[in-house]
This record gives C-alpha cells, sequence and structure tokens, in this order.
C-alpha cells in the first residue's frame, strides 16, 4: 500500500517537476519575446520622430514656395482673385459675340435650314 | 542483557507508543515544513507574478518636449543621433581598422584618425553624428574597439524660421534662449504639465504661431530690407482678440540649429529685446487717451500754423500744414504740433496716468525671456510730455506697441500678448478695460481713415478689400547722442478688417534708403506702409479674412483684373 503511494508521489513530483519547468520556460521565452518588442516599440518610436522631423524639414515654407516656382506654373494669389458667390456674375470678362463667319445674324434659322 | 530485554519487554506497549508518537510528531513537523514551502513557493509564482526587469533602461528622464506650432507643425524635436567612439587600446590592426572606416565612411580623413587611433587613451570620438545607414555598416564591418553612443540632438527641422521666439539650447539640452528658456525656467509649470510619466514622454508644446503667416511675413521683410537696402527689420502679426502672437520676425535673423551665430548684436530679437521710439504709432496712443478722457472729441480743432515752442525746444511738424487742423486731419497729417496740444490738454498728470495704464512704462514680459524695458524721461516735465506725446524721447519694446494698438482697436481690452496657444475664452480673466468701446470706435475710424487718404494709403493699395487702416511712423534714429535726419526707423502698425477687426499687423525697417522708385523718400509711407499691405494681401486669405470692396476700389479692382492676363 504504501510502497504505491509512494511510487505516485514520485512520479507525481518528476511530472509536476516537468510542468513547472517547461512553464518556466515559456516564460522566459515570452518575457524575452516582450523586451525585444518593446526595445523594437521604442526604436519604431525614434524612427517616427526622426521621420517626422525629416518631414517637417520638407514642408518648410521657403523650400516649397521655392519648389513651386520652379516646378508649376502657379502664381501667388492675388486679393483681386477671390470672387465672392453672389458678385460672380459681374466679374465674369465679356464674351465675345459670336459672329458667324459668312456675314448673316441668324443662326438659329441657319441651323433650322440645314435640319430640313 | 537480559534485565535490557527484559525492560523492553515490559515497557512494550508504552515504548512502542512513544515510538509511533515520536513517528507521527516527525511527520506533522515535515509536512508543516513542506505546506509552509509550498504556500510560499505558491504565494511566489501565482500571486505575485512581478516581473524583474532585465535590462536596464536608461531613458528615466522625461524628455524635452517638442515645440509644435498652432497647427500642429513641428518646430522643434529631439532625436537620437549615434555618435562613433574608438578605444584605441582595443584595437588590434590600426590600419585596417582606418580602411575599413574610410571604406563606409569617406568623409573621415585616414591622417586624422590614425593619430586618434595610436593615442594611448581608452576612449576617442571619431565622428559625432552618425547617419542611421553608415551607423548599421560600419557596426557590420565589426570593428573591435570601435562603437556607438547614442545621443540626443535638438534640432529644429523649419531652420530659421521663427528662430527668434523659439530660440535655441546648449549641448546639454538646456535652453538658452526664448521659448526653449521659458520651458526650463518661468515656464517649468507648464513644461511639467505636459510630461506624460507613465509613458516617459510629454504632450508638445503648442505655440500661438503660425508657420504660414510666419513665412508670409519673413519672406515680405526680406524683400523690402533688400529693396530698400534697409540695415534690418521686424515685424509681428497679432491676434487682436487674444493677443496671441502669430508671427514674429526679426531680420537679420540666425539658425536655431546653429546657436553660435545668434551671439551677433546685428542678429538679437528687435522686437522684444530691443526699445525703439516708434515714433508717430505712439501718436494713436495719444489720440485715444485725448478722446476718451473727453479732452477733446473728432470735431476738435488744434492749431498748427506756428510751431510749438516749450521752453527753448520748438516743436515742428514734418508735413507742415500751417492752418488749424480738425482732429481727424491732425491725425492724417501726422501733425506733431496738434498730438502735442492734444496731450497738454490732458495734462502731464493724465498723459503718464494713461502711459502708465497701458502697459508704456513698465517691461512687457511674455514667455520670451528677451525682453528689454522701456527707456522713458528721466523726468516728466511739460517737454517730455509734449513729446512723449508723438513718440519722441520716449522708446518701447515693438511688441508692446502692437499690443497697445490691438488694446486701441479691440474695443478697448489690454491683453498681455503670448506666445503659447490660448483660448478666447480665458481671456476674459485678465484683459484689461483701459478705454471706452466708443472710443475703440472712433480709433478705428482713424486708423482707416488714415488708410484711405492718410499716410497709410499705400498698404490699403496693397490689400485691397481687406480693409486695412493704419497708423505710419517715420522716427529719426538716435546717432551719436544727436537726431539724425538720414538714419531713420520707419514703422507700420495698422489692423484690418476695421469693420471687425481681428489682426494687427507691425512692420519695421531700419535705415531704408530712398530709392528713385520712392521719388527720394525714406518715409514710412514709402517702404514700411507697402510691405505691411503686401504682408496683409497675403495672409489674409490664410487666416479666413473675407476680401470685400468700396466703390473706389471695385474701379482698381476691375482695372487689376483686365491688366492680369493670367486671370
Amino acid at each position: 500500500m504504501l510502497k504505491v503511494v509512494n511510487a505516485a508521489l514520485v512520479v507525481g513530483l518528476i511530472m509536476s517537476a516537468f510542468v513547472l519547468y517547461s512553464l518556466e520556460h515559456s516564460f522566459r521565452k515570452h518575457e524575452r519575446q516582450i523586451i525585444a518588442l518593446k526595445q523594437e516599440i521604442h526604436q519604431e518610436g525614434e524612427n517616427i520622430k526622426l521621420l517626422k522631423a525629416e518631414w517637417s524639414y520638407l514642408i518648410r515654407p521657403e523650400r516649397l514656395e521655392r519648389l513651386a516656382s520652379e516646378h508649376l506654373q502657379l502664381r501667388q494669389s492675388r486679393p483681386y482673385q477671390l470672387v465672392k458667390h453672389s458678385e460672380l456674375a459681374e466679374t465674369i470678362p465679356p464674351r465675345r459675340a459670336v459672329e458667324p463667319s459668312d456675314g448673316s445674324t441668324d443662326l438659329i434659322g441657319k441651323m433650322l435650314k440645314a435640319l430640313q | 542483557m537480559m534485565v535490557r530485554i527484559d525492560q523492553t519487554a515490559k515497557s512494550g506497549v508504552a515504548s512502542g507508543l512513544g515510538g509511533r508518537n515520536r513517528l507521527r510528531l516527525v511527520i506533522v513537523g515535515f509536512a508543516m515544513c513542506f505546506a509552509l514551502i509550498t504556500g510560499r513557493a505558491a504565494q511566489l509564482s501565482l500571486l505575485a507574478p512581478e516581473v524583474k526587469k532585465i535590462v536596464r533602461d536608461d531613458h528615466y528622464r522625461i524628455p524635452r518636449p517638442d515645440i509644435v506650432d498652432r497647427n500642429g507643425y513641428l518646430l522643434a524635436t529631439d532625436i537620437k543621433i549615434a555618435s562613433l567612439y574608438a578605444n584605441p587600446r582595443k584595437i588590434i590592426d590600426v590600419e585596417e581598422a582606418i580602411e575599413l572606416l574610410t571604406a563606409v565612411a569617406p568623409k573621415l580623413d585616414s591622417k586624422v584618425l590614425y593619430k586618434k587611433l595610436t593615442k594611448d587613451r581608452a576612449f576617442v570620438w571619431l565622428k559625432r553624428e552618425v547617419s542611421p545607414a553608415q551607423q548599421l555598416a560600419i557596426h557590420n564591418q565589426g570593428i573591435p574597439g570601435v562603437g556607438f553612443r547614442n545621443e540626443t540632438v535638438r534640432v529644429y527641422p523649419m531652420g530659421r524660421l521663427a528662430a527668434h521666439a523659439l530660440g535655441y539650447v546648449d549641448v546639454d539640452s538646456r535652453g538658452l534662449s526664448g521659448i526653449e528658456k521659458y520651458l526650463d525656467d518661468q515656464g517649468a509649470l507648464y513644461t511639467a504639465s505636459l510630461a506624460k510619466p507613465e509613458d516617459r514622454a510629454a504632450l508638445p508644446a503648442q505655440l500661438s504661431l503660425d508657420i504660414r503667416v510666419q513665412h508670409a511675413l519673413t519672406s515680405e521683410i526680406k524683400k523690402a530690407i533688400h529693396v530698400f537696402r534697409a540695415k534690418a527689420g521686424a515685424g509681428v502679426v497679432l491676434d487682436i482678440n487674444t493677443a496671441e502672437v502669430l508671427a514674429m520676425v526679426s531680420l537679420p535673423d540666425f539658425n536655431p540649429n546653429d546657436p553660435r551665430q545668434a551671439q551677433d548684436l546685428i542678429r538679437m530679437n528687435r522686437v522684444t529685446s530691443g526699445v525703439y521710439e516708434l515714433g508717430s504709432v505712439i501718436k494713436a496712443v495719444t489720440f485715444a487717451m485725448a478722446l476718451d478722457t473727453g479732452a477733446t472729441t473728432l470735431e476738435g480743432r488744434y492749431d498748427a500754423r506756428q510751431p510749438l515752442v516749450i521752453g527753448r525746444a520748438r516743436i515742428n511738424d514734418f508735413h507742415a500744414q500751417k492752418r488749424i487742423l480738425t482732429v481727424p486731419e491732425v491725425f492724417l497729417h501726422s501733425s506733431n504740433i496738434g498730438t502735442a496740444r492734444m496731450a497738454l490738454d490732458v495734462g502731464l498728470e493724465g498723459h503718464q496716468a494713461f502711459l502708465r495704464k497701458v502697459g508704456l512704462f513698465e517691461r512687457l514680459l511674455t514667455e520670451i525671456p528677451e525682453a528689454a524695458a522701456p527707456l522713458l524721461p528721466k523726468r516728466w516735465s511739460k517737454l517730455a510730455t509734449v513729446t512723449a506725446a508723438f513718440g519722441h524721447g520716449f522708446a518701447v519694446q515693438p511688441l508692446q506697441g502692437a499690443a497697445v494698438t490691438a488694446s486701441l482697436l479691440n474695443g478697448g481690452r489690454l491683453i498681455r500678448p503670448t506666445f503659447l496657444k490660448r483660448e478666447r475664452e480665458t481671456v476674459d480673466g485678465f484683459a484689461k478695460q483701459v478705454i471706452k468701446p466708443e472710443t475703440s470706435e472712433k480709433m478705428r475710424y482713424l486708423f482707416r481713415l488714415n488708410a484711405q487718404r492718410g499716410t497709410a494709403r499705400k498698404a490699403a493699395g496693397e490689400a485691397l478689400g481687406y480693409r486695412v487702416g493704419g497708423k505710419t511712423g517715420t522716427a529719426e534714429k538716435v546717432i551719436n547722442g544727436r537726431y539724425s535726419r538720414n538714419h531713420r526707423l520707419t514703422s507700420f502698425i495698422g489692423g484690418f478688417p476695421m469693420d471687425d477687426p481681428k489682426y494687427v499687423v507691425l512692420v519695421m525697417l531700419d535705415e531704408p534708403q530712398p530709392l528713385k522708385e520712392t521719388h527720394g523718400y525714406a518715409t514710412s509711407g514709402w517702404n514700411a506702409v507697402p510691405t505691411a499691405g503686401r504682408v496683409i494681401a497675403r495672409i489674409a486669405p490664410i487666416l479666413g479674412v473675407e476680401p470685400r470692396y468700396d466703390e473706389e476700389e471695385r474701379a482698381r479692382l476691375t482695372k487689376l483684373r483686365s491688366k492680369d492676363q493670367g486671370y
């Protein structure tokens, strides 16, 4: 009776030791992973900061102005180029009246004639 | 022997019982010990899963906050930069090490390297600020005795833009001027409020500056300095209702990434660390005072036929009209005589009290530590009042001039300017009513009139539709203790749009030269005023101010449009 109990205890002991050590092993592995990830996050954070600084360096208004004048056909807008919605009609430059080439003035009449 | 056996036999039951008891005692003892150990083990493993740190974390210090503009654009940040060092005692083959290093970093001089690597020292810097790509390449070569150290460097990606407001730091990242110094010194509480200790990070410090406005102001003043061959120039754009500084420039400026340049006196911040006789700009203050105290009204008249004689001094007009002027005419012609009489009407006591009330007698302190105290007359005599009325013998920071003008135009509320973003609601807590809202209304009228018909005409001409109003100033500079006719400081201060003022613009040029195009004039109306007009024309669309035209402007507009083929 006692022998059986002892044997069972020994087996139990070995098994629990195995479980314990394998648990600890995986725990250590995860711990290392966490540290590695934390370091990676930190490194990425530093990279982001560096890129942000670089971005800010690239969008300097003075540089954008220079590039725009070199590569674009655009100019600085002038106040008189802004027109209010309600004043749009009076600011449109007068359109040249269409003059028919053959001298006649009745365009619609001509179109109707062509239809017939 | 017998006896002994007998004894045992005799006391068999008793001694057997004693042995069992002892055994039990031992079992219980051991069981308790094991239970204790098991319990402790369980407690350690299950109840307290605290992980012991394996690597040392050296970012304990809360970093210096980044600085961003009011729209979140980055103006200053800390970046980690690797620096290359070597331990010459550990280097086995110097020749090989040099060969490998110069292969990756051609900028390293092999002779200098040889000298450094053959020294009998344990530490020498080889190269500060190595790029990440180079760092990787050198690291991969695996040269013994060569390594990297990370250093935190403060960088200002926008370079010169807003350099005077930002300031700079020393090699140990301690702020030496501008907002950077503020973050360390007076603003330490503010800096602490930005910190997020749990992340070992800090929120960025958000300034009131707007880089778009800052750039527009800088580039227009730069152009003006070039065109008028001026020695220096400065400008400020202020939000009239919150007194936030949207832009502040002083040229020549410096690059905060290379702060050695900043030591030059010519590169100082003229807006806050210099005091200037703002000349006629101060006249506006006299007008506000006279109108507010009731010493005069807009219908009042002043005799400007004769120079004003005070003791041995004679006060003359620059644009002498030699007639009796109405109050608006005194403003438009910038008459010294008229303004002086106005101040005399208020009286010496009242004049001083008013100047003190609008804060022109004390040093204006903002976040920027470089702040100069005003230069005041030593004794406040009748002559002092007369000259101070038109801004002579009385010098203040240009920013102070801008802040006071803002109060004259915004309904009479004097607000301390700030370089940090501010909510409009918070202003009510410390705004100081210095003149009546009705007086402010009258000042707006005078400022607008001056831009329509007076000395500030060219500003309104450059910024059609933005209802500019302004006052100009041309002060003679003191050279060797005397006012010099040929060394001028010209300035413009104004606001827009005048029907509902939102922004104050100040432009100042130091010794602009007369040009053929300006018909030989070098007064403010020919240089500072058109510059300010161009600044307003550029920043008004950015700030969302809608143009609106009166009849006169509409006619000019049509002309401009028809001239402009690109339209």
